[in-house]
């Protein structure tokens, strides 16, 4: 058995899918590729694959990453047969060994676009506020319970660009011990400041930077695996 | 188009649509799109957008369609058929449409009463459509709206509410046992309610129980071969990347070859789980032991009914020693859970009978016990009984509400600690009871209800009865009572012929009064359905 490392884009229709329903996405599409996955033991054996870093519902992202645990296979066959099982809007892109070792890549900082509708002057003045501030204090209530957390912990290099009807917001968010903030919670905060609705267009996850990954992938994409694959890496 | 008249994920896991796309999208002229109901909170968005509703494959507005074929699952579906047609800006009645609009198509169980939606529906299909796809599709290129009705009158089945002067005769598929299943279905991306590949290995069912519309509606039994169930698995596996293959039937069990079907798809790939969806416990108990073996979880039993008597009574045939057996080989074989699906509100049924049900439950309990397995999940499924048409309790009454909710709370009184219980909702059992007979005219209080805001019945959360009862009230429908039908005329009849004798459904209504059990003619001896006969006969394995 190997544990390989797979970059794939989420796209289109497949953006919609949930956490759940990609990873279950993929692991047919070996399965329809014909690699065997490893499976794992007990009562219900599940198959070896992980997605390190889940995708909000209705985000893309070209620089996916999955691991998975396979036996017998050379990765440069498996390239061209995930790519011709792979279902619409999933686009597997590299394949790389990443040992007999079980990988356990984390996510360091995610760097996202995004569209909102609305005045972009009035878009702009709400990001040049957010960036002034020491402190964003957010409170996220969820079925498991109110959380308050600093927005500007998590939330750093924002930017805006006006663009027709409204502006692209770009921002990365850090991953920290203490967790994550989410896209929605930066936006919904702009939407707030600047007046306009809270709803994000063509969410995408454009570059994130991992440690721990294996030696290979690592060198090759200094830590960061972005839409661009000449892009450079760097440690924000 | 083909539409399930549900959300995506249900109406994905309907293996006729499957069967229907890939037959007309592979060995017809036609292109077969699809459509789903989109859930509330998304329909709204669309009126409020005025999009109308859309294919999946082209994005195309539905209603550009040439024939929009239905599959009706069951009644507390129609008001969802109505919804897309709405969605769609398709007219509601069949006599408002004209050149242009689509051919409204129903099929599916439900077409053994057309008459709640009749209004709704050019035509209804009565069977199984396979040996009939060709002559469909062709007569959809004659050059209008109304010679293309007149063709489709001309094929076996149909029957079109405006213009068919008798019934339709019932259709029945004999080339099913040579005929490859569907391997190259279309593949959910999201999980949908049955995730899994499937393979139909068996239709029809000839057990006899007299409550079950399927197993009259499907007759007579036809089996494939195990080579073709077998390399169907196969095929479906590499195709679509499932990890799991439901052997599909009305009562997989009673497949002569289950058990070799069950060991060769398991080993076909490391992992593959194989799933029975119905097992009754008679064929169930010597087999389950060796089926668990490997394949462990929670297995799924129907005794139906509380006593040996009520069980007789609905054919049922199963006995205390015979489920005791079941429950035993199920726990020794290392399942952990336990399910058991019981009727109330069935003919003759007593409170003596509803009784029966908690002690079935105390002997599980006690099986388990012995068997080591005192932590095992033991729960009770309830449902209603409703009478429907082609069957022997066809002209029997419902139950009734306070039957229903009375024997429900003496089960839940009775049931001893540690067994779960879960009962159908008495109130949508009224609304199925009342359309499951309806009569000429109950398409008026099915319109009545959709008009009120009445949808997804079958969802307990959208499930409105204050709509059903002021549609009732506006239609003069008595709640539980087949809606728009004189007493004893079983109207459905004048609509289709599912070919079963009248005498025979009448004998077996009589023989239930006496317990008497009538055994599977699998065993032998016919029980003068009607069903067989000229080209049309039993289909079993060596």
């Amino acid at each position: 058995m190997t544990w390989w490392l797979l970059t794939f884009t989420r796209g289109g229709p497949a953006a919609y899918l949930s956490h759940l329903d990609t990873a279950r996405a993929l692991q047919r599409t070996f399965a329809r590729a014909g690699i065997t996955l490893a499976l794992s033991q007990g009562m219900r054996p599940k198959a070896c694959l992980a997605l390190p870093l889940p995708l909000p519902v209705g985000a893309a992202g070209c620089c996916e990453l999955a691991v998975a645990e396979v036996a017998g296979e050379e990765p440069s066959a498996a390239l061209g047969k995930l790519r011709a099982a792979a279902p619409p809007g999933i686009e597997p892109l590299t394949v790389e060994v990443a040992g007999e070792r079980h990988p356990r890549p984390q996510p360091q900082w995610a760097e996202y676009t995004c569209t909102v509708l609305g005045d972009a002057g009035a878009v702009a003045a709400a990001v040049a506020r957010f960036a002034e501030q020491s402190q964003v204090v957010f409170q996220r209530v969820s079925p498991k319970g109110e959380r308050t957390l600093d927005l500007k912990e998590y939330v750093v290099d924002t930017s805006v660009q006006a663009v027709a009807g409204g502006a692209q917001l770009r921002f990365t968010i850090r991953h920290r011990a203490s967790g994550a903030a989410r896209p929605q919670e930066y936006v919904d905060l702009i939407a707030e400041w600047a007046g306009i609705e809270p709803v994000m267009r063509a969410l995408t996850r454009v570059r994130v930077a991992w440690k721990q990954l294996p030696r290979a992938t690592a060198e090759r994409a200094e830590g960061v695996i972005s839409c661009d694959t000449s892009e450079e890496g760097d440690d924000r | 188009m083909l539409s399930y008249p549900d959300v995506y994920e249900i109406g994905i896991s309907n293996p006729a649509l499957q069967i229907l796309y890939t037959h007309l999208n592979d060995e017809t002229a036609a292109a077969a799109e699809r459509a789903y109901c989109p859930w509330p909170d998304m329909a709204e968005l669309m009126r409020a957008a005025e999009v109308p509703l859309w294919s999946l494959e082209s994005m195309a507005p539905v209603r550009g369609c040439d024939l929009w074929g239905f599959t009706l699952p069951h009644e507390l579906a129609f008001t969802n058929v109505l919804e897309m047609l709405d969605l769609a800006g398709v007219p509601l009645h069949a006599a408002e449409r004209g050149e242009g609009q689509p051919i409204v198509l129903g099929g599916g169980p439900s077409v053994a009463n057309p008459w709640p939606l009749a209004a709704f529906f050019d035509a209804f299909f009565a069977g199984e459509v396979e040996d009939h796809l060709d002559a469909l599709v062709a007569a959809l290129g004659a050059p209008s709206r109304a010679e293309r009705l007149i063709a489709l009158a001309g094929i076996p089945g149909m029957w079109l509410p405006a213009a068919s002067a008798g019934p339709a005769e019932r259709q029945i598929f004999m080339g099913f046992s040579g005929r490859r299943p569907p391997t190259r279905p279309v593949v959910p991306v999201l999980e949908a309610v049955h995730d899994r590949a499937v393979v139909e290995v068996m239709r029809g069912c000839t057990a006899g129980c007299r409550f079950c519309q399927a197993g009259m509606w499907y007759r007579p039994v036809r089996e494939r071969p195990l080579e073709l169930v077998v390399a169907a698995a196969d095929d479906l596996l590499r195709e679509t990347g499932c990890d799991e293959v439901s052997l599909l039937s009305l009562s997989t069990c009673d497949y002569t070859a289950v058990q070799e079907a069950l060991t060769r798809i398991r080993g076909l790939r490391p992992g593959v789980r194989v799933s029975l969806p119905s097992l009754r416990i008679d064929a169930a108990a010597g087999s389950l032991a060796r089926f668990a073996a490997e394949q462990r979880g929670s297995l799924t039993l129907a005794p139906e009914a509380g006593t040996q008597r009520l069980r007789d009574a609905i054919n049922k045939g199963v006995d205390e020693a015979e489920f005791e057996a079941a429950v035993r080989a199920t726990f020794a074989g290392g399942f952990s859970g336990l399910k058991l699906y019981f009727m109330i509100g069935l003919p003759d049924e007593t409170d003596e009978d509803v009784r029966g049900i908690a002690a079935m439950a105390r002997t599980a309990q006690r099986v388990a016990q012995e068997a080591g397995r005192g932590r095992a999940r033991l729960s009770i499924s309830v449902s209603s009984h409703i009478p429907k048409p082609h069957t022997p309790y066809e002209l029997e009454p419902f139950a009734g509400e306070q039957t229903l909710r009375r024997r429900q709370q003496l089960l839940r009184e009775a049931l001893p600690r540690g067994v779960r219980v879960s009962f159908h909702d008495v109130a949508a059992s009224l609304v199925e009871a009342s359309l499951a007979r309806g009569g000429r005219g109950s398409d008026r209080f099915v319109e009545a209800a959709w008009r009120r805001g009445a949808r997804f019945d079958g969802w307990s959360e959208h499930f409105d009865l204050t709509a059903w009862q002021a549609a009732a009230g506006e239609v003069g429908v008595e709640l539980g009572r087949p809606a728009c039908l004189p007493a004893g005329r079983p109207e459905w009849r004048d609509a289709v012929d599912a070919r079963l004798a009248p005498a025979f459904l009448a004998e077996e209504d009589e023989r239930s009064r006496a317990a008497e059990l009538t055994p599977d003619c699998r065993e032998g001896s016919c029980s003068a359905c009607g069903v067989c006969g000229g080209d049309v006969a039993m289909e079993v394995l060596a």
